[in-house]
Parts: C-alpha cells; structure tokens; sequence
C-alpha cells in the first residue's frame, strides 16, 4: 500500500505546516519582546527564555522529522502504549517535590517538563484509537431521566470513560485544574462521533443557569407588588416557574392533543431538574471551591472588584490589553506587558497575549485571534476529508485542545473567562506546551498525510 | 449517519463564534473604550509636576523687591521604604514629632503604596544642608526643590501682598491649580499671579509594577520644561517706600506718592506694617495668626482698603467748580460767618487763593451753596437736587467714586453722594430724606469735606496730581514694566477733569501760599527752593462703642505736589487720630517730597522730630 521515501513528503498538507511555522515565529519574536533583557540579548541565548523557546521548537521539529519517516500505522499501533507511558509519567510526578504547591514538573538542570502537558498527546491517541474501533451503536438509547438510563450510559461507554476519567484523576491530584478543564475539550469529539447528542445544548443551558445563580445568589430583590424580601435564588426558581408556566400555555394551545402528553412530562422534567441544578450549583460552589478559586469567579462576574490586590492579575492584563489601541505602541515599546516594567504577571507564558496586544493593538490581537479560528476551521476541513475514522477523531481531539486553550488564554485576558493558568498553543513560553502543540500538529500533518492509502 | 456528519457546521460554528465574540470584544476595549488606557497609563506612568520659579518683581529703578528662594519638600514612596526604617531618628532628623511623622506616614499609605506623598513641606536651605546628606539612610524618602518668595528689603509688605496655598475655589476657578500649589493671595503677587507664575513643566516617566521609575517615557516628548513666571517691573520707588515706611513708624495711617506726569505709584504706605518676610513658607500660619490678631491691623491696607473723610483738602475742588460753573469768579470774597460754620481766626479772605490759603470754612461753605443752589428752579428742593448732581459729576471727572481701574486687588474707591443718594438712601434706607425732602442747608457738611463723601487715600494722591497737572490725570498704577508684555493703555490715557486748566491757577497759588506765607496752615511742610504747594485737612472720626458715637481725635490729612511748576511727585498723606493736619502729614509729606526731589533732608531737626513721634493711640497700644 505505501510508496517509497519520495512519496512521505507529497501528501502534506503545506498549509497547516506553514501555519504552524507562522505561528512558532510570531510567538519567539513575542516572547523575546516580552522577557528582552538588554544585559542577554543573543536570540539563541538558552539562559533567556526565548532562546529556550527555539531550542523547544528545534527539538519538537527533530520529533517531527521522525514522525513524518516512520509509518502512520505504527503510531495507531504505538496508541494505547503512549497513553499508557505517560498515564505513568502523570503518577510518578505525584511524588516529586511540589514546586508553587502543585507536583507537575520533572526538572532536568534549569529545564523542566510538565507531563500533564504531554499527556494531551497519549489521551488523544488513546482514545481516538478506541473510538475508531468503537463506533457508537446505531440505535442509541432513547435519552430518559431514569437511573436505568444512567446506568445503560456507563456501561455501554465505561471504556471511552476510563480513558479520560484516569489522566483526569491524575491532574487533579497534582493539583492542575488548568488541564484537567483541557480534558473537557473531548466532549466536542465525542459530540462529532455521535454521542449524546443534546450534551452541548444541556451544558449550555446549565453554564447559563449556573452564571445566573452564581450572579445573584447572595444579593435580594423585592417583589413587586407584594413587598417581600426575597433571596436571589428564590428569584430564579420563580422564574425558571413562570418560564414553565409559559411553555405549558404554549404547548397546551399550539402542540395536538396526542403529543402533548411526552412534551408536558419533559417540561416538568426539565423545570424540576432546573430547579435542583440551580441548589447543586449554590452548594457546590460553597462546598468545593476553595476561596481563590471563588474570588476568581467573582472577579469575572464583577461582584468584586479588587484592581490593586486579587483582581491585579487581570485588572494589569486588561490594561495592557485595552491601552494597545488600534494600531498598537510597536515592537518592544510595550509600557506594561513588557520586561522591564513587570506589570502584568507570567507575561511570556499565561498572559502572552497581553504583549502581543500591547504593542500590535487591535490589528495584531484580531489577526491573531482570527489565525486560531482559521487554524481551527482548517484542522475541521482536514479531519473531515479523512476516510480513516482514527484519523477524523484525532483532528478533532487536536482542535477540541487548541480551542479550548485559545478560548481560555485569550479569555482570560479580556475578562470573558477565570484565570485558569494554560498556555497559548505554539505563543506562549513553555517547552512542554510547545512540544505538545507541535507533537499534536505534527502527527495530525502526518496522518493526514496518508489519508490517500488509509481507507479505514 | 447523515445527521451525525452535520455536527461539523456544529462544532465550526462554534469554532468560529467564539473568536468572534473575542474580536469584538478585543475591539471594543483596545478601540472604543478609553477606560482601559486611562487604567494603564495610571499603572505605568508617573507624571512628575517641576514647579517654575515665579517671576522677579523690581522696582522702578531695578532694585530686586520679591525674589525667589530654593525650599525643600521631603516626600516618600512607601512602596520603595526600608520595612524595618528608622521612624524615632527620621522624625528627628525632620524635626517633627514622632505622632505626626506616623500621621503622615498612614495618609501617604492610605493615597498611595505607589505614588508619593509629602511628609514635611517647605524646609528652609539652612535647615536642608542638615538633612540632606541624611536622606540616602532613609529609601522611598526624597525631597523636591520648590521656590518661595523672600523679600531682600523687608518693605512695601501691602503692594506685595503674600502668598499661600490654593483653596478649593482657586482649583475650581482655574485648572492650572491642583491642591497644595502656591497661589498670590493680595497685592502685587495676587494682580500679576498669571504674569509671576510661569507654566509648570512635566516629566512623564514610566514605573515599573513596584513603582520605580525606569524610562522616560516615550524619551521624553511628552515632557515640558518648567518656565520662569516673567519678571514685573512696579512704578514702587523702593528707597523712597523704605524711607516713607521709616516716617511712618510708630503712627497709624497711610501714604501715597504718585507721579503727576504719569499716574505711577511711586510710594503705597500703610502703617503699621510688617516684614513681609513673615509670610512665607511654614512660617506663614503662625504669623499670618499673630499678626491678624493684633489690635492695630497691621495686616489691614489702610491705603487701598479705607476711605476717609477729605476734610478741608476738598475745598480746593468746590473752588474749581465754582469757577468752572461761573457761580464765582477768582476774586470772590465771602465772610468768615462762624454762625454758620465753625472756624479759627484769620483775615478776611479776598478771593479763591486767599480762601484755600486760609481755608476758611464759611468761605467755602458759600463757595458751594452757589454751585448746589444756582436757582435753576423755584423749587429751593428741586433745585438742590439739580445742584448736587452737576456738583457729582464734578467730583466724579476727578476720579472721585469712580474705578479707576488700578492694578491692585480689592481697591476700595471712595463716595460721592448724589440726589439719588439722599433720596433714597439717607440717613438711613428705611427713613430717607426723601425727593425735595433736603437742600444745600441739609448737606453743606461736604463743602469742608465733611458729611458723606468719602475718599481713599489714593484718590487723595490724585487730586494732588490733578492739581499739579492744572486739571488732568491719569490712572494710578503699579505696573511698569512686564517682561514680554505691555503696560495696559488704559494706564496711558489721559482724563481730563471738567474744569479747565485755567481756573487751577488760583487754587493752586493759595496751596502754594499754605506752605510758604504766614497764615498759612501747612508752614511745616515748607523746604527751601522746593516750590511745595498743599492743602491741610482734618476730618473727624467717629467710632461706635457699646451703641453710642464717639468722637475720636481728628484724623491729619495733607496733599501736595511739588515743584509748583514743572511738578514731580504728588502725596496724600493721612495720619489717624493725631489732630491737626498741618502738625504731622504735613511734614511728613514735606520729608518725602524733599527726599524724592533731592535725594536728602537738610532740615534733620523736623525729620527727627517725626521719626521719633509715637502717635499711635494710648488705647489701641498692643499689649505686651
Ligand atoms: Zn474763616
């Protein structure tokens, strides 16, 4: 089935490699500009953190060199023994020294690696091969609010479960909330292979409900009319009631007779369901956050505002973002995200952004925004034109990961999301996160490569 | 399977309106909203206010009156102090007390951990060169250079008025003004403050996260120099203030000295005064307390702030006007009738020089019966109230009542009443005379300067200058010079009074005759080849205690002018509560004249005697 040597290199898809190349420029002339130190201004110099940045990028191309030699069936067969490799790594670095509180790096002289990261890679490849040999059953389960339901879910998927539930485990005991939010990412690839179809639109609704209760949960309204006092998340549960109230009217007056019964039965269902969610969501935010996590949260619902002491990691990534303006203040001329001034905090790793945006204002923050969105699309267009399943799982898993730490990263940064400390893919300071990024691209390039000899 | 393959447009619809929503986001915080730009320039800039030195005020001959000299302010960065610092040594070493070094410490941490505060303002250089070598012990704390005023002659404290800190309505009033800054509060410093204070400079540095400067930011292109205020140059004859404020020690009162040929104020007294170098720097709240409690006022500027009775000096004027009004002619004589007014003993007065030579006051009381009651009506009423509106308006064409638009704060300008006046408001508001509720038989006190005018020692000086010009004037001014501007031309414009050059010959030969000929009131104020021509007066004074009028020792006026031809200098010179004029402003007006002209005093006998009078009051002596 396969060519000679010549032939490893025709069916690559030069576009995704060039963006790749872009987008690994644009991210060293970044974090030069972000960590320059005029006492250490050699690009290559290893003891700055852009020069370690290229030696990453050498070393992550090496890797990729040998990946486009080998055979594409040998990294489907090597699937399960990389998760499994690094399934350990994710246990033996529980027992290694916690640096900042968390045991997520093994150090190697003034280098570090965090196996959380390379762990995305294993996961990926796990479960995309488990998927492809899985494919959901035809028929799936007619979705019922039962415990039976529930049970016939887990069962029938309990291997796809384990793959993520254990590297998720893992993380967490590190503690890294960051990546274990990164395993989440999978549901968008489980979405595209057929599984719970609604899960999207439920989480949806629930991420809405929950903000909404989190938002007025200690605050009160009174009633009008009747003037009573009533607490926020009495305020919801009446609304959710009108809402329900609403949709009875509407069903009982456009829905035929016989179909109204299953649509009256989901509507209680649903309010009902609703209206426990809304208690979860309020007990389990006093119950399993811990108060910064909290403080985060409030931070970016604006219940509080603390610009100079916990908001001061966003209130600095804000400004330096906002005070870009359109065109930006230049290379180097950043006056808050840059090396010497140190306002805004992990300024070449998780807030990257704000360097960038500093000093190439809307223009640069836009294009880089909407670089991801083209790499993202892109990598969709190239997971659909698979005729390997294996291979269409795998490009999801890498778009799934790359959006969300794009969403996140950038979110942060502009206020749309919490401080969660993840990497901008491929920009951001961080020899494991590069390594990563490009060991994702890098196979997808080379499966893809060979979607003309792989039928299956 | 088809149902499932659509997920895609799922998953790319989200992929795609995620970044989006960023885009708009991203363009609405780096583009639409400045909020985040005032954030970050608040974060990373630190604006450094330089503060110019005010401009030099001299004197009309160059001699230095207001300079400049370098304060210190300690201020401090709390961020950048040492934890465990010094306090106990450090507020000695700032010479303030340990409560009020940690007061200021907690106020400077509750404005900002970033930004400094002061500590201690102002510290003399001679205290500094004690602290400085100091400082480097103490981190975050560092002091900044400020000018203030210091005063090389301690003189003239009235026309240079003081400074002191900005209130809220000179912030609210002008933007240049931010808290704590130095504003001219009275005087010269407060009528030229936009001229003297130059423009502040500013340096824009950017400090890092812990709040030390690092660059300059953008290398400085956004950054001003501080500008020098310009210098002023006054009309003040600094020698002749010094020695006229010498004069004046140990009396209350006022003196002012113009030039006739152009309306300069060559001398403003009041008395008593104070070293203006009191009112600098720290020392000004104490002693500005001090000297606003002294019975004497010394911080009231009688010259630009009082109005007193002319006295007899008027009756020069009711002569001009009579003759003016072709009411009486230059040889009128009228009799020394004391049934009507009061007077001393003298020789029938034939004509208008011998009537101000002996200033007779029945003479001019008939003098102005006839410019108040010229029978242009039947009506005795009607026709005192047509009088005594052509007769203001007169006395208004001196500059009388009238702003004459001088360069000093709050000049209060004299009165002159009218028809109007005794109509509708005297005696009192209430209960007025009345329309044709009065006549000349009424209101004939203002003929000696009695009754309600009023004039400020200013005006006093003018009418002199008015005298020596034969009938015009110009607008008494301090301003000189102003570096890189113009004297206003309103200061260069001539008034012209309504009576005309001619009629002054006679007046002014009887002021000539007061000082030199026997029977004269002011033969004190003669000097040899001098020429001095000039009008006594003394108006009486009432003050109110516990709700009943009592009368106080006359108030001694005199104006001049000298040389007869060709004059020089014109003085009003007013000496509270000490009798007769002729007896001490007199001579006092002499000594100046004499001065100013020569450049000496021959007649050492007369100068002693007013050095060393004390005329001030046995009961507003100030208590020691
Ligand atoms: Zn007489």
């Amino acid at each position: 089935m396969r060519g000679g040597n010549d032939k490893i290199w025709a069916d690559v898809d030069w576009v995704l490699v060039g963006m790749y190349f872009l987008v690994v420029v644009l991210g060293v002339s970044n974090v030069y500009s972000s960590v320059y130190n005029p006492e250490k201004p050699g690009l290559f110099n290893l003891e700055t953190e852009h020069g370690k940045q290229i030696m990453w990028i050498g070393i992550a191309l090496f890797i990729g060199v040998i990946i486009m030699i080998v055979d594409g069936s040998l990294i489907r067969k090597l699937s399960f023994w990389a998760y499994g490799v690094l399934v350990l790594l994710l246990v033996l670095v529980l027992f290694t020294e916690p640096i900042n509180g968390a045991k997520s790096w093994f150090g190697i002289g003034s280098f570090g690696i965090q196996p959380s990261e390379v762990a995305k890679v294993g996961v990926c490849l796990a479960l995309s091969a488990h998927l492809a040999e899985n494919p959901p059953p035809k028929t799936p389960l007619t979705p019922r609010i039962s415990i039976s339901y529930l049970m016939a879910l887990v069962t029938q998927n309990w291997k796809t479960v384990t793959i993520l539930a254990i590297p998720s485990l893992l993380v967490l005991l590190q503690p890294d909330a960051g990546t274990f939010i990164i395993f989440t990412s999978f549901i968008l690839v489980l979405y595209r292979e057929g599984y719970a179809g609604n899960v999207l639109l439920f989480l949806l609704v629930a991420v809405i409900i929950a903000v909404i209760t989190l938002i007025v949960a200690d605050s009160s309204f009174m009633l009008p009319l009747l003037k009573i006092k009533m607490g926020g998340k009495f305020g919801i549960v009446l609304a959710l009631l009108f809402i329900g109230l609403a949709f009875y009217l509407l069903i009982r007056n456009f829905v035929l007779k016989r179909n109204r019964g299953g649509l009256y039965r989901a509507l209680v269902g649903s309010i009902i369901v609703s209206i426990l969610f809304v208690n979860f969501v309020e007990w389990g935010y006093g119950t399993f956050l811990d108060d910064h996590q909290k403080e985060r949260i409030e931070l970016l619902l604006g219940k509080m505002e603390d610009p100079d002491g916990k908001g001061y990691n966003v209130n600095r990534a804000k400004a330096a973002i906002g005070s870009g303006g359109f065109a930006g203040k230049g290379y180097q001329k950043a006056t808050l995200a840059n090396a010497s001034q140190k306002h805004v905090p992990m300024q070449s790793t998780d807030f990257i952004f704000c360097t960038w945006s500093e000093e190439r204002g809307f223009l640069g923050s836009a294009f880089l925004v909407i670089f991801y969105c083209v790499l993202l699309i892109k990598i969709v267009s190239v997971a659909e034109r698979q005729r390997s399943r294996y291979t269409r799982i795998f490009a999801y898993c890498v778009a799934g990961i790359f959006f969300y730490h794009v969403m996140i990263n950038v979110g942060m940064g502009i206020g749309l999301a919490p401080v969660i400390g993840i990497p901008l893919p491929l920009f951001s300071y961080g020899g494991s996160s590069v390594l990563t990024f490009s060991l994702l691209l890098f196979i997808l390039i080379k499966l893809d490569s060979e979607r003309k000899i792989v039928l299956q | 399977m088809r149902n499932i393959d659509n997920r895609k447009y799922v998953i790319a619809l989200i992929f795609i309106m995620i970044p989006l929503i960023f885009v708009v986001r991203l363009f609405y915080m780096q583009v639409v909203d400045d909020k985040w730009k005032e954030r970050a320039a608040q974060i990373s800039e630190n604006k450094v206010i330089t503060y110019p030195a005010r401009g030099i005020v001299y004197d009309r001959n160059g001699q230095k009156l207001i300079s400049n000299e370098v304060y210190y302010d300690i201020r401090v960065i709390p961020k950048q102090m040492d934890e465990d610092v010094d306090s106990v040594s450090l507020a000695k070493l700032l010479d303030i007390s340990l409560e009020e070094y940690t007061k200021k410490m907690n106020k400077a941490r509750d404005y900002s951990y970033r930004k400094s505060s002061e500590v201690v303002r102002q510290i003399p250089p001679d205290e500094f060169a004690d602290i400085g070598p100091e400082m480097y012990k103490y981190p975050g704390f560092f002091e900044v250079e400020r000018t203030l005023r210091i005063y090389p002659k301690p003189i003239a404290a009235h026309v240079l008025g003081y400074m002191s800190e900005v209130d809220s309505s000179d912030i609210k009033r002008d933007a240049y003004y931010k808290s704590g800054d130095m504003i001219g509060k009275s005087g010269i410093e407060k009528s030229y403050e936009q001229v003297l204070r130059g423009e502040k400079g500013v340096k824009y540095y950017l400090q890092d996260a812990i709040g030390i400067e690092t660059d300059r930011y953008e290398d400085g292109a956004y950054d001003t120099i501080a500008q020098q205020g310009k210098s002023v140059t006054l009309t003040i004859d600094a020698d002749l203030q010094e020695y006229g404020e010498e004069l004046m020690r140990n009396k209350r009162g006022s003196i002012v000295v113009l030039e006739p040929s152009s309306g300069e104020v060559l001398t403003m007294i009041s008395s008593p005064t104070y070293d203006p170098n009191l009112l600098v720097g720290r020392r000004l709240g104490q002693n500005y307390g001090e000297l606003a409690q002294d019975t004497l006022l010394p911080l009231l500027n009688r010259s630009a702030n009082s109005t007193y009775p002319p006295g007899s000096t008027f009756k020069t004027l009711m002569a001009l006007i009579a003759m003016q009004e072709g009411v009486i002619t230059e040889e009128a004589s009228f009799p020394c009738t004391k049934s009507l007014v009061g007077c001393h003993n003298h020789p029938t007065a034939r004509g208008v020089s011998d009537g101000v030579k002996m200033s007779c006051n029945p003479y001019f009381y008939y003098v102005t019966r006839k410019i108040i009651q010229q029978g242009k009506n039947k009506s005795h009423f009607a026709d005192a109230a047509i009088g005594l509106d052509i007769w203001a308006e007169y006395l208004h064409s001196f500059g009388l009542g009238e702003d004459m638009k001088t360069d000093f704060p709050a000049m209060r300008y004299g009165f002159i009443p009218n028809t109007d006046f005794y109509d509708n408001e005297f005696p009192s508001k209430s209960n007025p005379y009345g329309k044709f509720g009065w006549a000349y038989s009424t209101i004939y006190s203002n003929s000696i300067g009695q009754g309600e005018v009023l004039v400020s020692p200013l005006e006093m000086a003018n009418i002199a200058c008015v005298m020596a010009n034969r009938g015009h004037f110009y607008y008494p001014h301090f301003v000189k010079e102003i570096e890189d501007g113009d004297v206003p031309s309103v200061y260069t414009t001539k008034r012209k009074t309504k009576v005309e050059p001619k009629y002054f010959d006679p007046v002014v030969d009887g002021m000539w005759r007061v000082v030199h000929e026997p029977g004269g009131t002011a033969r004190r104020a003669r000097v040899d080849s001098l020429d001095i021509c000039g009008k006594t007066g003394t108006a009486e004074n009432f003050k109110m205690y516990n709700g009943k009028r009592h009368q106080l020792i006359d108030h001694s006026i005199f104006i001049a002018f000298a040389p007869k031809d060709d004059p020089k200098i014109a003085v009003s010179v007013y000496i509270e509560n000490s009798g007769f004029g002729g007896t001490w402003a007199a001579p006092i007006a002499s000594l100046l004249i004499e001065q100013y002209l020569t450049g000496e005093i021959k007649d050492t006998i007369k100068e002693n005697r007013i050095l060393e009078a004390d005329l001030m009051p046995i009961r507003y002596q100030k208590k020691k």
